[in-house]
Parts: C-alpha cells; structure tokens; sequence
C-alpha cells in the first residue's frame, strides 16, 4: 500500500512541494507511517504524528466545581478532548416507588453507619450487604448517566442531532462500569428516618446498650421501631463532549470521577408534621460521597504497518508459529505500534483498540476492573500485560490530576 | 451438559439466516443477513472502499435501548475486521445482520451484556456462513465467570454470572488469534491469563505443539470444541442441501 517513496516523504522533502499538513490528509496512513518507522539513516527517534512517544498520554487537566447549579461538576481536558460534567441530585420518595415494599427496608436497621465526611473507607466494604447495595443501585436506577455528543464537538456530529449510537454506547459503558465497580455506594444515597419512640422504655434503652443484642428478639419490636428508608437520592449524570479529538471514552470516564468526587449531597431528613423530606440550606451540612476505589480508564489503538493487513485475503500466520517469528526478528521494525490515548487523526486509522479500566488498592496492588480489547488479532497475552501495566502508571498520573482539582 | 443448538438457513427471504439455542444459559437468537445489499443514506460512507456492516440487536421483550447500541458497536467492530468488505460487488453496499433475542433472560438497564454476547457472535458466523458472505476467518467464542472464590466456570448460567466476581468473553480465529476480549468486574492479570488458557481450550482443544511444528489435539475424546460446532453445524447443513447428489452418486 504504501510505497517506500511515500514513506519517506514526511522527513524528506520531494521535489514537488506538498506541506506536511495536506500531505497529512491525503495519505493519512503512510504520513503517520513515516513518522513512526523513520528511514534508519535519519537519525530520527520513532515518533507519533503528533510529536507524542507511543506510550504517551495526552496533557490531562481537570477543573471541579465550575457548575454552581449542579451537586458535584467537573471539566476534563484530554489533549483537545474535552468533558463537562454535571451532577444533579433528585430525591425519590421510597412511597413513590412501585414495588418497595417495607420488608425490604427493615432488614438494613442494624448496620447504622455514619457517613464520615472525606474518610475514604475501605475496611468497612465488608459490613455493608453488597447484595442490597446492589439492589438499591441497580434495581431501583439510582445512578441515570446520559452523555451527549450532539454539541458540534467534531464535524462528523450534527448539532442538536438525535444521539448518536456512539453517543448511547457511550452511556451504556459508563453506566455498566458505575454499576460494575459499585463505585457509589447506596448507603450515601438513602434518606432514613428513625420513627421517635414514644414508650416510656426510652430512658433505660440507653443505658444497657451493651445488652440490646442479648435481648432484641423479644422486645425489638415493642422497644425500638427499626428505622426505614424514607427516600432515595438519584444521580443524574450528564456529560457534554464539548470538544472532541480521539478517545471519548477516557475523558468522559475522568470527568465522571471527578464530578462524583466533587459531589454533596444536602442534608435532608423527613419531616413529620409534614410528612415530606426537608433538605438542609447550610453548605457546612452537606456532605460529600464516599466513593470505592479510584477506577481509571486508558483506552490504546493499534496501528499496522500494513494498511491491507485488514482486508486482503491474505492467509493469516498461526498464532503459535507467529509468536515464535516475532522472538526471531525482534530487532527489525516493528509491524504495529500500540498507541495510547489515540487522538482524532488516529482513532481514524485504527482499528484493533483496546481500554483497560484500572483500580490500585491501597496496598498498591493493581485490580482490573474491565478489560476490551477488539477490532483486531494482533494484541494478545504479552501486549494486554504491557497494557495493563502502562495502565497502572497512568493511574498514578490521574490519581494525582484529579486529587489537585 | 448437553451442547448449544443451531439450525442455518430457514428464512427464506432473507440472503442468510440461522438460529442458535444454548441449554445451559438459555439464550435463544435468531439472525438473519443481507448482504451486499444498496443503503439508500450511506452513499457518502465514511470509508467508501469497502462495505458499511450494520448490526441490530433485537431484544425479546422491550425496544432497543443504549445497551443493544453498546453490543451492536462490539459486534460491528468485530465483524467488520472479519468480513471482507472489499471483495467484488461489497464497496459502497451494506452487510446488514439482524439479531433478534427469542429466549433467555432479558437483559436489564445497565446490566452486562456480556452472557449474550457469545450467543450473539456465534448466531451472526453462522448467519454469514449461511449467505456466504466472504470472510477472512471464522471464530469461536467463550463465555467464562470466576467466581468469587476464584473458580473459573464456562457457560455459566444466569444466576452464576449475577454472582460471579468477574465474566470474561473471548473469541478465537481458527489459528489461535484473540480475537475479541470483554472482561468485567475485579480481577487480576494471573486470573485473567488462566481464564485466557480455559477459554483457549474450551474453543480449540488443548492444542501441544510437535517438534516438527505439527498441531498435535490433546484431549481428542472431548466433544464440546466450539471450533467444531460451527463445522459440524455447516457440514451437517450441507448434507441436507446434497442430500440429492449424495444419494445419486
């Protein structure tokens, strides 16, 4: 496909004068090829098109708190990528509900946790049922992400269009990692209440707390009405691309974190005499989420040095034989390059991609929490290794991003 | 355990078509595909050299929402890279698959998509194959979940896969290439590396390497290669439709 002519055009001026900017357009893929193999006379260092290393990342910023309307933002600026965020809490009244029934909410009286503001709890992952968290979360669609690309953020994305399917693959994603990671917890978002106890036992109730457990069962219901979940709040999530040059979904995944990392939720507790929920005015009562891990998305591109790789009726080498070929020739140019944080022009010549979500634990152990990879058969076990591994070295660079914001 | 199910061909408007029933996580899918086909709105396609592939997922008991647009952007992606759209009379038309989800457990709002996703790409090969749409390579698929104990299981069923720590689908060019991985949940590169070498197995069949580079079958008695059933479903189609010449010969 592309002639060694070509190739070396970039670095080599031809006769016929073509700046490198329409030389860019019109051969996009041997442009970007010559960048990244250099004729091995020029001294040249194998490059992107873009001046990054293969393992390169963008420029990454973030800005929390622009949206004063909202509970939680954040702006997140890869590269010209660029996310906003807004996080809108809505109170759901548990009577509101269809199907809530008052046995589901009984069975959670006894784990009386105070939300402690900006402990970042990880012990206490163990006393809270995930089965419940779950069920609040999921089943009831406490956390409602919808992202939109219909902001004339690229040229090929009509203004005020219908969202497109990248637009809905986008919120798909972003929702399934919230739920998969369990990222929120249900517990910062339940509104309980705790009936008064009107019976004269109340004074000795606080005195022989040590022995409610002994005898709760006879006199649980007559002493003490369990408290109950009288509302819920749900997180609408939105993001707006606002700019949008290659690799959507890292942006949009950061400027969810930072957003929820930004988030307070009002104090609100119900009101009796009134019978409705009645939120607190005061800043200093509101309260932050405490979220789970710190998951962090990197998305990769392959680029083939073979622009018919894909499409000629070539016969594709076996696996085990190819592995072996490449041990051989390690030395010679490389056929494919992985490239992170792939930009506009690039995402437009890949397409074997791959995005690993990472979390560190605090011991510094590396979790996965999703791992893709499609498009193509050249990255397998070592490359995925690697991968995960230059992952976790943008965890800490994001780590530190969004901690600063 | 009994093995998945697949019958080809029995739409009969349709260039291709097939339907693929799994036992054990009870997934029922029937595909169809026209192909090459004229797209009336994709004249100026963003790659005009080679053949647009349309996927639609059709659930069985709702309209199709976000989730059906993330799993018809896997398939896309993936099948694209199988089809070869640039062959004679496929640039500028369409490869249009349709997948509509018959049985099996609906899936919800935000919920994985990753228990269809097998049945999914298994229905779409065998439609493809039943209109001889020119493919680089076929593929097989695993469906696989650890469970929190740190257990592997293939196929797992519905309730399995709610429990499991992590679910992982992978997929096999016939020569040994990873194809596709969706992984999701908690896991490590260790769990995921051995999750790699079950799906491995489970789709072609312990495969030793001989000295002299031959491809020596271990475990020559097991009968649920996924590599297999594709080709056993195709011959087995194929003596139906021969049945005629077979018998005269």
């Amino acid at each position: 496909m592309a002639p060694p002519a070509a190739t070396a055009a970039p670095s080599v001026p031809p006769s016929l004068s073509l700046p490198p900017s329409q030389f860019a357009r019109l051969q996009p893929h041997a442009y970007l090829l010559g960048h990244l193999s250099p004729p091995s006379a020029s001294n040249q260092p194998s490059i992107r098109a873009n001046g990054r290393a293969p393992s390169q990342f963008r420029v990454t910023s973030a800005n929390a708190g622009s949206l004063t309307h909202t509970n939680g933002s954040a702006v997140v600026r890869i590269g010209d990528t660029a996310a906003v965020c807004g996080v809108r809490a809505e109170l759901l009244h548990t009577e509101d509900i269809a199907s809530w029934s008052v046995s589901q909410a009984s069975g959670s009286n006894k784990r009386r946790r105070l939300a402690d503001l900006g402990e970042k709890p990880t012990e206490e992952d163990e006393d809270e049922d995930p089965e419940e968290d779950r069920a609040h979360i999921e089943d009831l669609n406490l956390l409602v992400p919808n992202l939109s690309l219909s902001t004339g953020c690229a040229p090929g994305f009509i203004p005020g269009a219908a969202p497109s399917a990248l637009a809905q693959s986008l919120s798909h994603q972003i929702l399934s990692l919230l739920h998969s990671t369990r990222l929120v917890r249900a517990d910062d978002l339940r509104v309980w209440y705790q009936p008064p106890n009107l019976g004269p036992e109340e004074l000795e109730r606080h005195n022989d707390e040590e022995q409610m457990d002994v005898d709760a069962e006879q006199s649980a219901t007559a002493e003490e009405k369990p408290r109950e979940i009288k509302a819920f709040w749900v997180l609408y999530i939105d993001i707006m691309i606002i700019s949008l040059a290659g690799n959507p979904f890292d942006a949009a995944w950061a400027a969810v974190l930072a957003a929820l990392r930004d988030t307070k939720l009002p104090k609100a507790w119900w009101d009796v005499d009134n019978e409705t929920i009645v939120c607190s005015d005061s800043v200093a009562d509101a309260r932050k989420l405490s979220l789970r891990g710190l998951p962090v998305a990197s998305s990769y591109g392959v680029f083939e040095a073979d622009a018919a790789a894909g499409w000629r009726a070539n016969v594709i080498p076996d696996a085990v034989e190819e592995n072996a070929q490449a041990q051989k020739d390690k030395k010679g140019s490389p056929e494919r390059w992985i490239l992170a944080d792939p930009d506009g022009y690039e995402e437009g010549l890949i397409q074997e991609r791959a995005c690993v979500v990472i979390d560190k634990e605090k011991d510094g152990k590396t979790t996965i929490v999703k791992m893709e990879k499609n498009g193509g058969w050249t990255v397998d076990t070592e490359d995925l290794r690697q991968l995960v591994e230059m992952s976790a070295r943008r965890w800490d660079e994001m780590k530190r991003i969004l901690e600063q914001c | 355990m009994t093995g998945p199910t697949a019958s080809l061909s029995h739409l009969s408007r349709a260039d291709g078509s097939a339907s693929f029933k799994c036992p054990t996580t009870g997934y029922n899918v029937l595909g169809s595909v026209n192909a090459p086909i004229e797209l009336p709105a994709r004249r100026d396609a963003l790659k005009p050299e080679e053949a647009t592939v349309e996927v639609f997922v059709k659930p069985g008991n709702t309209t199709a929402g976000v989730g059906e647009r993330y799993v018809e952007g896997i398939l896309r992606t993936m099948l694209q890279k199988v089809i070869l759209g640039r062959e004679r009379g496929f640039p500028r038309r369409g490869v249009v698959i349709t997948l509509a989800i018959l049985g099996g457990d609906a899936v919800e709002r935000g919920d994985s998509y990753l228990t269809l996703l097998p049945a999914l790409l298994q229905t779409s090969l065998l439609t493809l194959l039943s209109a001889g749409v020119p493919m680089s390579m076929t593929f097989s698929t695993a469906l696989l979940a650890v469970t929190k104990s740190g257990d592997i299981i293939s196929d797992p069923s519905p309730v399995d896969a709610k429990t499991a720590s992590s679910l992982h689908v992978l997929a096999f060019s016939p020569k040994g290439h990873l194809l596709l991985n969706e992984s999701q949940g908690r896991f490590d590169f260790d769990t995921w590396e051995s999750v790699r070498e079950r799906a491995y197995s489970s789709c072609r069949g312990a495969v030793i390497t001989g000295s002299d580079g031959d491809i020596a079958m271990g475990e020559e008695g097991e009968d649920s290669r996924a590599e297999d059933f594709i080709r056993e479903t195709v011959e087995d189609h194929l003596h139906r439709d021969y049945a005629w010449k077979i018998d005269s010969a």
